[in-house]
């Protein structure tokens, strides 16, 4: 039996001679029908997951009715959404996320050259400070800088008026600016997380030897730096120019106020604001969006293909610092604004919004403690917040429980089948949350009455694990690529089963990089919204929808209550995460 | 080729002294080596005189010109240095092919195009690397990037060559080859060189003089032989190899008719002849060095002239070249080295002697 098991992490079939037969018979003695039968169970959950729903929304988008009527399969859809208008929106989407990488990621190399290579104080906190951002649901600052930036009565709009006099607003929040101010804030510490290891990690004496070289510092970055830099930086731009289509927040509560439109507001709208649901609409344009995706996709394989060079040669390091003089404190200064400005101000404003009776009326005369009264008495929140931590709570560790099987069956057998389920974990990674959202919509409703999935929290936490499913396998991958194969099979010479290998060695070598993984993904179905609105129903409500609807009714001071206490939650796992799993995101 | 001169140079890292006034003078055409353990301050000298690193206190000049001097604020910054540098870590461009790595220092001094294919060519072909100009550097192994580095470092003609290194991610047999490569090369072009190592046999083979450091200071200058065999210190003593050092006491010293003095020496249980580079006093505690390799081995009791213990055998290794035997003294188990044919037996009582030239007597 032991020596089943033993072989069972590598294929049979391909590295054992000594066993007679043909590949079925060998494959179906011992481990080996463990083996088929775990595989096939994974590929169904797998199917389930991400083909299913992306084959409901094929025939979504090629039926004339929603699911469960009698109706006939066209291209009506697909004609409807050939419009001039559905251009526009087309240029709006392209042009927005480009819009917002090109200034996100000058600043985001910009910090990430501030942490990493220079002598600026206290760069560790700062480092800390100014990725902060990235896990607070963008719905938080959305909502506070819809308060802030409010033309009539925003903050920074009264002060300004009240500083110089005058009768204009200093900023609208309701326009291009704002969706692209809102998604830069996210998406700039996403990128510095992305590259900050990068600078920290390239070997200083391949810009030294330039200088040695007769290059100045201004030449040996052009021509040395910049360059080695290229590849990270064309995929971080690529990255966030696909995170950029794909986002919902700004563009619903900033652009559809002013008329700007990207599409995924668009399958958004064409569902819920009109008098009857267009599905067949929604279902086609999704499909066109994940077109678009996989182009991107497929273009940014091909930039990328071959062009990452091995910068960090680990030997004769010096911790390399370029020493600033007092413009070290001018960059200090840039990193604390940076943090001012995406986090103190949304704070403070939902802080100062909670505590007064209107949004709007600072007056001491108005200050009241009625909507903490009013939102801790109100049940809709307590199902909410419990709706929110069991979907955290399970469904982190389940994506994360999934990731790590598919990443350790790619990267670290031979096993037949393993490139099919490791392109099925991969494939939510094209589709918006809003078009897996439309895809589950279908997949659920078609399934048989037995199973009611259907308008369920289920529905939300198999729509989040599939959402999650691709950065958990990443995560995963890189940290079994760094364990070496040798302590695998020093465990397994020493008489471990396989299974006691896997126990023993991986998990709790791999442990560190799935508590970081099960924490982003904690993360990310906090902040979930354009899934969850079309998801969830009365009673599987979670905090992101309850605020989206208390502010779709105006209600902006419980608004800043529930985002308070959103935030309370952002910071206490942020700050178990450093304090307790020592290993960064950005190491994986 | 320039000189190069160090006076007073002294680095801070806060309140660390890295390098602690530093003085030393490299005359044009010279290979100059810094040894020492790690965390001496080699890397940060090597630093400083490429202009990677500032000094916070004395001058250095390459040449005739002073290139940094802290109590005037001057200095010129590396690339207005004209110095070549070799990395541990070889720093060659992965983005770069061979030629275009080797061409870079003469691109930026806008040499013609056939300028720059002429002395590429040659570079490369002075390191043995010509047929692989078109390579992406990163195809090739840790010697083939060595040999481009230096290659790179040798195109521009530099005043002076420096390397931190540079044979340390090499494999044992490499290193030799490459050591030696390198030497001959620089004995042809009759370049300066500064060279940094940890390595004592490198350093040895390599260099006209060695320059020993320990926490930031320079214990010693002198040729590889000089160091060898006649330390100025018992650290210097100890840091070569691995000697015999015995504590004794001056018995009598006189003039040894050329630069050294001659002294009778006596320890615990033994007694002798060596030598030392000054007059010591009657009743000075001294360090006496005798390495392995120049002591014998003789039946008990037979001596003549020079040092000798007696003791009996307590350990023989077989070591392929030669035996390491360990032979246990009233004084202290000694370490001799024999060659490896001879027969021994443990237990055996013998006699271990060293000529008076072979041992070296330093002040405690
Ligand atoms: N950037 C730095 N900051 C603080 N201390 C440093 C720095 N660089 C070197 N040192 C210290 O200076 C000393 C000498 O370092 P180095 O010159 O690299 O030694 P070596 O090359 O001989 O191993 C060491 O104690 C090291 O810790
Ligand atoms: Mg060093």
């Amino acid at each position: 039996m032991t020596i089943i098991h033993n072989r069972s992490l590598d294929d049979i079939d391909d590295t054992a001679p000594v066993l007679g037969g043909n590949a079925i018979t060998r494959a179906f003695s011992g481990g080996s029908l463990m083996r088929l039968i775990g595989m096939l169970v994974l590929i169904l959950i797998l199917g389930f997951l991400t083909i299913y729903p992306l084959s409901m929304l094929l025939y979504g988008s090629l039926h004339s009715t929603p699911p469960g009527m009698a109706g006939e399969f066209n291209l009506d859809g697909y004609r409807s959404i050939m419009t001039t208008q559905n251009l526009m929106i087309l240029a709006n989407t392209v042009g927005i996320s480009l819009a917002k990488t090109i200034p996100s990621l000058t600043i985001a190399v910009f910090l990430a050259w501030i942490v990493a290579r220079t002598d600026t104080p206290f760069r560790g906190t700062l480092e800390v400070l100014i990725t902060l951002p990235f896990f607070i649901p963008p719905i938080l600052t959305a909502m506070a800088w819809g308060m802030l930036a409010n033309p009539q009565v925003g903050v920074i709009n009264m002060v300004w008026r009240w500083l110089t006099g005058a009768q204009d607003p200093l900023i609208n929040i309701y326009s291009y600016g704002g969706v692209i101010w809102h998604m830069c804030q996210y998406s700039i510490p996403f990128l510095f997380l992305f590259m900050v290891d990068a600078f920290r990690a390239m070997d200083p004496s391949l810009e030294e030897s330039s200088r040695m070289c007769g290059a100045s510092r201004w030449t040996t970055f052009r021509k040395i730096t910049l360059l080695l830099m290229l590849p990270v930086l064309t995929s971080s731009f690529m990255l966030s120019f696909i995170k950029g289509i794909e986002t919902f927040e700004s563009a619903l509560f900033f652009g559809l106020p002013a008329g700007i439109k990207v599409i995924t507001t668009d399958i958004y709208e064409s569902i819920n604001h009109r008098a009857t649901p267009d599905y067949q609409y929604a279902t086609s344009l999704s499909f066109a969006i994940m077109g678009l995706m996989f182009l991107l996709v497929i273009a940014q394989w091909a930039v990328l293909r071959g062009k990452s060079f091995q910068t960090v040669t680990g030997k004769g390091f010096r911790p390399n610092v370029m020493e600033l003089g007092p413009w070290r404190w001018v960059t200090f200064a840039f990193c604390v604004l940076f943090f001012v400005v995406t986090v103190v101000l949304p704070v403070g404003q939902l802080l100062l919004g909670s505590f007064f009776r209107f949004f709007g009326f600072y007056t001491y005369d108005m200050l009241t403690l009625e909507h903490y009264r009013a939102v801790f008495s109100n049940s809709e929140f307590w199902r909410a917040v419990r709706n929110t931590m069991m979907l955290g709570l399970l469904g982190a560790t389940a994506t994360m429980a999934l990731g790590a099987v598919v990443a350790y069956i790619s990267i670290r057998t031979k096993w037949r089948g393993r490139s099919l389920i490791d392109g099925m974990a991969w494939l939510p990674w094209m589709m918006p949350g809003m078009v897996l959202g439309v895809g589950f919509l279908w997949a659920f409703a078609m399934l048989p009455g037995p199973i009611p999935i259907y308008g369920t929290v289920w529905a939300l936490l198999l729509a989040y694990i599939a959402l999650g499913t691709p950065v958990a396998v990443r995560v995963m991958t890189g940290s079994y690529h760094q364990l070496s194969y040798d302590l695998e099979e020093c465990s397994r010479v020493h008489g471990a089963s396989w299974f006691q290998t896997m126990w023993r060695i991986l998990v709790a070598l791999a442990w560190p990089a799935f508590a970081v993984g099960w924490v982003l993904t904690f993360f990310g179905i906090m902040r979930e919204l354009s899934a969850s609105i079309l998801l969830y129903s009365v009673g599987s409500e979670t905090l992101a929808v309850v605020l989206l609807k208390l502010w779709a009714n105006g209600n902006a001071e419980q608004v800043s209550v529930i985002g308070l206490m959103m935030m309370l939650l952002v910071i206490l796992f942020r700050w178990v995460q450093l304090r307790f799993i020592k290993a960064r995101i950005s190491k994986l | 080729m320039a000189s190069v001169t160090l006076e007073n140079v002294t680095r801070m890292y806060g309140a660390i002294t890295a390098v602690d006034h530093v003085n030393l003078k490299i005359k044009s055409g010279e290979f100059v080596t810094l040894l020492g353990p790690s965390g001496c301050g080699k890397t940060t000298t090597l630093r400083m005189v490429a202009g990677l690193e500032k000094n916070t206190g004395g001058r250095i000049s390459i040449g005739e010109n002073v290139v940094s001097d802290s109590d005037k604020g001057y200095f010129v910054p590396s690339e207005r240095r004209r110095l070549g540098m070799v990395f541990q870590s070889y720093a060659i461009w992965p983005h770069m092919t061979v030629f275009d790595n080797v061409a870079y220092p003469l691109r930026i001094r806008r040499k013609s195009d056939k300028e720059i294919r002429d002395r590429v060519m040659n570079a490369l072909r002075l390191v043995e690397m010509e047929q692989y100009a078109e390579r992406p550097s990163p195809a090739l192994s840790g010697g083939q990037q060595q040999r481009v580095a230096i290659a790179r470092a040798l195109v521009f003609e530099p005043e002076v060559l420096l390397l931190d290194e540079p044979l340390s991610n090499l494999d044992a047999r490499l290193r030799t080859q490459m050591g030696d490569e390198f030497r001959a090369l620089q004995q042809r072009l009759k370049i300066t060189a500064l060279y940094v190592t940890h390595d004592q046999s490198e350093a040895m083979a390599l260099s006209d003089r060695v320059v020993v450091m320990h926490g930031g200071k320079i214990l010693q200058v002198g040729a590889p032989e000089e160091i060898y065999r006649r330390p100025e210190s018992r650290q210097v003593a100890a840091f070569f190899g691995t000697p015999n050092l015995l504590n004794a006491k001056v018995k009598d010293c006189r003039p040894n008719g050329g630069q050294y003095y001659k002294l009778d020496v006596e320890g615990q249980g033994w007694s002798g002849e060596c030598h030392a580079a000054t007059e010591m006093p009657r009743g000075t505690d001294v360090t006496v060095m005798v390495r392995p390799e120049n002591l014998q081995i003789r039946e008990a009791g037979e001596a003549n002239g020079g040092l000798s213990w007696s003791g009996e055998i307590s350990q023989a290794i077989f070591r392929g070249p030669h035996r390491s035997i360990m032979v246990k003294t009233p004084a202290q188990t000694l370490h001799v080295e024999t060659p490896s044919l001879a027969e021994i037996g443990i237990g055996r009582p013998v006699t271990v002697a060293a000529p008076s030239d072979a041992a070296w007597a330093v002040r405690n």
